[in-house]
């Protein structure tokens, strides 16, 4: 975005490095892109608060919210509304200030990320070198605003969801890290544009396909990222039926929606991370990314928005992903949960960063065997999707129910 | 002691089953994930109540389901068992009387059921004779005004329903469809609740009216108060014309449901005060007083002119002396004859309360079976009560 703002500077007929007045053009633009964003990640997190609403409803045989504007399109307006008009209530025993500052902690951790998250080609707030480095340093601060509410709460409940959610947090953090290693072995670079530019538009070109250890190591990070964002089957923090809401139980009105933005818009920073690092981005078929950067004109800009769809729909799948295991997993014990990240996770996200470092080697020598075995893995994956879709079918077909989607909105 | 060697069970090795764990995990978010997506392409099984539903639910619950009650006017005998089954009085019934010949035997003026109190227990649907009161589908009781939750099946009391006479031995009775009175009744509900009078308007209502009538509170309490003494004996009659002296707005200050709870309680001398009234003010308590001195000392007080005033004053209230009488009719008449006069003197509602199947019954039982318990006809009450007496013994009926 800098050098956007630099030709802008240059347009106008100054010279960006001499001009006095850079500085607050600088600072002015960070203000509206800071807008900007928060915008996209509170209005994205209420639709998806719909569409999880609609997609669980539909996946219990219910329809859902289906009142306010069309398919209950407008129901999380709704929702927004009457929480911004709540009483903020804060108990009498709770600690005022860190109670009162926990929401904006985790709004914080939250809101960072996106400086380094891409949108498109050429939409990205900052193209850092140690992109992924600090998105990986910023998101810890939710965790400080977990501990923050549930300490400051002075409710057993809200501490107990606290500890078990910083617990969690900071257990999966090191298998994330290890699994995100890998992309960035194999791009060479920690930038998340640069990562995508390593990557290609079709399947065999992304990094999940590169070898086995790639694929693990994209599992390995999306049951991480699920479990930071304390989704189900990892939603201890919040078990209702244990600890009534965990973390923010005392929580009301506009400070407890933020505890709900936060985890909404955590399903779009996890997903285009995830599609970021290892489902190629937004890169376009047949325009590489170089003759992207050569386009001017209105086919850039046709260019542009077909990037912004592209890593929109991916981003988008893997929302849906999300909540559709939201509604078919359990909620897991807190021993499995350490279980699982201790004695699997971590050490196949070892052993996954060692065999990509070994298998790059490999590939450096022969070329030809890490073409065979991307297409390789991107074939099995295709078969894998068939046999899923009929598998689907099957389970329809089998309860003599039909193929109906469209009815009863 | 013998020890007993348990086999250790087969494991298949820490790697196996690390191995196999993971397996699992895939396998069943495999099958997990592929029934979840499954139901998400199905039709939704829950139905959208209540304005997508195909048919109206009152139509898919079971018949003998205990909704709403229904009354069918033109087939209720007035006999009010239904009035009497009730347990919390949800059911109001007036009666005027007639004398069979000028006008209707028995005539309702008011047929009231309070849905909200109502607890669907079903009591009054057992004694009815002819099937009138019936529990509909009927449920959806959500109201804009309160006053909204009582059914009145008699919709003017300025028009009193004729109560059906049942013809001889018939044992089935003509009846409208279940539930389309209740439905009728039930869809005013969605009306708006009466507009709040403005103040304008408050004080036209509260005040206005007998003035601009001219009306001498003093004469109209002696006329009331005449009149209150003739029907000193007759309870409801008496509560009428104490309800004369309200406003008649059924406001419910007084801490009755309405004019008529609280004129019954002062006509059945259950309640003393006359000041309640609060649309009536001091017009309603300088009334009441008026007739209630007039009641207790048996003449109209402080008229100025009490020949005028009051034409027929004392007498009314004066026990009537033992005029001399000839033998009782159920000696003088042929038992034919009797059974046509003790028919007359009941209420003809064939409720059944006297433990006969209708009134034909109980007759025959009196004047040839030998009844001598004559004070079973529940409708016809006190009045018939004497009538028998009169009839049958040629005295005056024992004390209850």
């Amino acid at each position: 975005m800098q050098g956007f703002i630099d030709n802008l500077i240059r347009g106008w007929g100054y010279d960006p490095a001499s001009w006095p007045w850079t500085q607050f053009v600088y600072v002015a633009f960070m203000g509206l892109f800071s807008f900007i964003v928060i915008n996209f990640a509170a209005i994205s997190g209420g639709i998806f608060s719909w569409a999880e609403r609609r997609i669980a409803a539909r996946m219990q045989s219910r329809v859902g919210p289906n009142r306010v504007g069309p398919a209950g399109f407008l129901q999380w307006i709704a929702d927004a509304v009457k929480l911004l008009f709540k009483e903020d209530l804060i108990p009498a025993e709770a600690d005022n200030v860190l109670f009162r500052a926990a929401p904006y902690f985790m709004m914080v951790g939250f809101a960072c990320v996106f400086v380094a998250l891409p949108f498109s080609h050429r939409l990205i707030i900052a193209d850092m070198n140690i992109g992924i480095f600090y998105i990986l340093a910023v998101t810890a601060l939710i965790v400080v605003g977990i501990i923050m509410s549930g300490w400051s709460s002075n409710s057993k409940w809200s501490l107990f969801g606290a500890i078990r959610s910083a617990a969690q947090i900071i257990s999966y953090e090191i298998p994330a890290g290890m699994a995100l290693m890998i992309p960035v072995l194999l791009a060479g670079t920690m930038s998340t544009q640069g990562i995508i530019r390593a990557q290609g538009p079709w399947p065999w070109q992304w990094f999940i396909f590169d070898d086995p250890a790639a694929t693990a190591a994209f599992f390995i990070f999306f049951i991480s990222a699920l479990a930071e964002g304390n989704r189900t089957p990892f939603d201890l923090p919040e078990a209702e039926s244990e600890l009534v809401s965990g973390y923010n139980t005392e929580y009301s009105g506009m400070r407890f929606s933020y505890f709900f933005l936060v985890e909404w818009g955590n399903l779009w920073v996890m997903s285009a991370l995830a599609v970021t690092m290892f489902m190629g981005g937004w890169q376009v078929p047949f325009l590489p990314a170089e003759r992207l950067d050569a386009l001017t004109g209105w086919a850039a800009f046709f260019a542009e928005v077909a990037s912004v769809l592209i890593f929109a729909l991916k981003t988008l799948f893997f929302v849906f992903v999300v909540m559709w295991l939201r509604w078919t997993l359990p909620r897991i014990r807190v021993d499995q949960m350490m279980n699982m990240c201790w004695k699997y996770l971590v050490p196949a996200s070892f052993v996954s960063v060692l065999f990509v470092a070994g298998w790059m080697l490999v590939v450096r020598s022969a070329p030809a065997v890490g073409i065979a075995m991307r297409f390789l893995l991107a074939g099995a994956a295709t078969v894998a999707v068939v046999l899923f879709v009929q598998r689907v079918a099957h389970n329809l077909r089998d309860t003599g129910d039909k193929f109906d989607f469209t009815s009863n909105w | 002691m013998a020890e007993t060697q348990i086999p250790p069970p087969q494991s298949p090795g820490a790697f196996g089953a690390y191995v196999k764990n993971v397996r699992d995990t895939a396998k069943s978010f495999w099958e997990g994930m592929s029934v979840t997506l499954s139901y998400m392409f199905r039709k939704p099984i829950t139905s959208q109540y209540p304005d997508r539903m195909s048919v109206p639910v009152s139509e898919t619950i079971p018949a003998r389901y205990r909704g709403f009650l229904e009354v069918d006017m033109d087939i209720c005998t007035a006999c009010q068992a239904c009035e009497r089954a009730c347990p919390i009085s949800v059911i109001n019934i007036d009666i005027i009387k007639g004398d069979g010949k000028t006008t209707p035997k028995l005539r309702m003026e008011r047929f009231d059921i309070d849905i909200g109190k109502c607890m669907y227990c079903g009591l009054c649907v057992e004694p009815c004779p002819t099937g009138a009161i019936q529990h509909t589908r009927e449920f959806e009781g959500a109201v804009m005004h309160f006053n909204n939750l009582t059914l009145r099946f008699v919709p003017d009391v300025l028009q009193p329903v004729v109560a059906y006479k049942p013809p001889k031995g018939a044992e089935a009775f003509p009846r409208q469809p279940l539930g389309e009175i209740t439905r009728k009744l039930v869809k005013a509900w969605d009306a708006p609740p009466p507009p709040f009078p403005s103040k304008e308007e408050a004080a036209k209502a509260d005040h206005g009216k007998p003035k601009a009538a001219g009306l001498d509170v003093a004469a109209m309490g002696r006329q009331l108060a005449a009149r209150a003494l003739q029907v000193k004996e007759d309870k409801p009659k008496l509560q009428k014309v104490l309800e004369e002296a309200m406003a008649g707005t059924d406001c419910g200050d007084c801490g009755y449901p309405d004019c008529f709870g609280y004129s019954n309680a002062i006509a059945q001398g259950k309640d003393t005060s006359t000041e309640k009234c609060a649309p009536g003010g001091a017009d309603s308590k300088a009334m009441l007083e008026t007739i209630l001195v007039s009641l207790k000392t048996g003449i109209v007080p402080g008229a100025a002119d009490p020949k005028a005033e009051a034409p027929p004053p004392v007498p009314g209230a004066a026990p009537e002396p033992e005029k001399p009488k000839g033998p009782p009719l159920s000696q003088t008449l042929s038992k034919d004859e009797l059974y046509k006069v003790v028919l007359d003197a009941m209420a003809g509602t064939d409720c059944g309360d006297c433990e006969y199947p209708d009134c034909d019954g109980y007759t025959r039982g009196i004047v040839y079976e030998g009844q001598t318990d004559l004070g079973r006809c529940a409708p016809g009450g006190e009045d018939t009560r004497v009538k028998l007496y009169e009839i049958m013994l040629g005295t005056k009926p024992p004390a209850k």
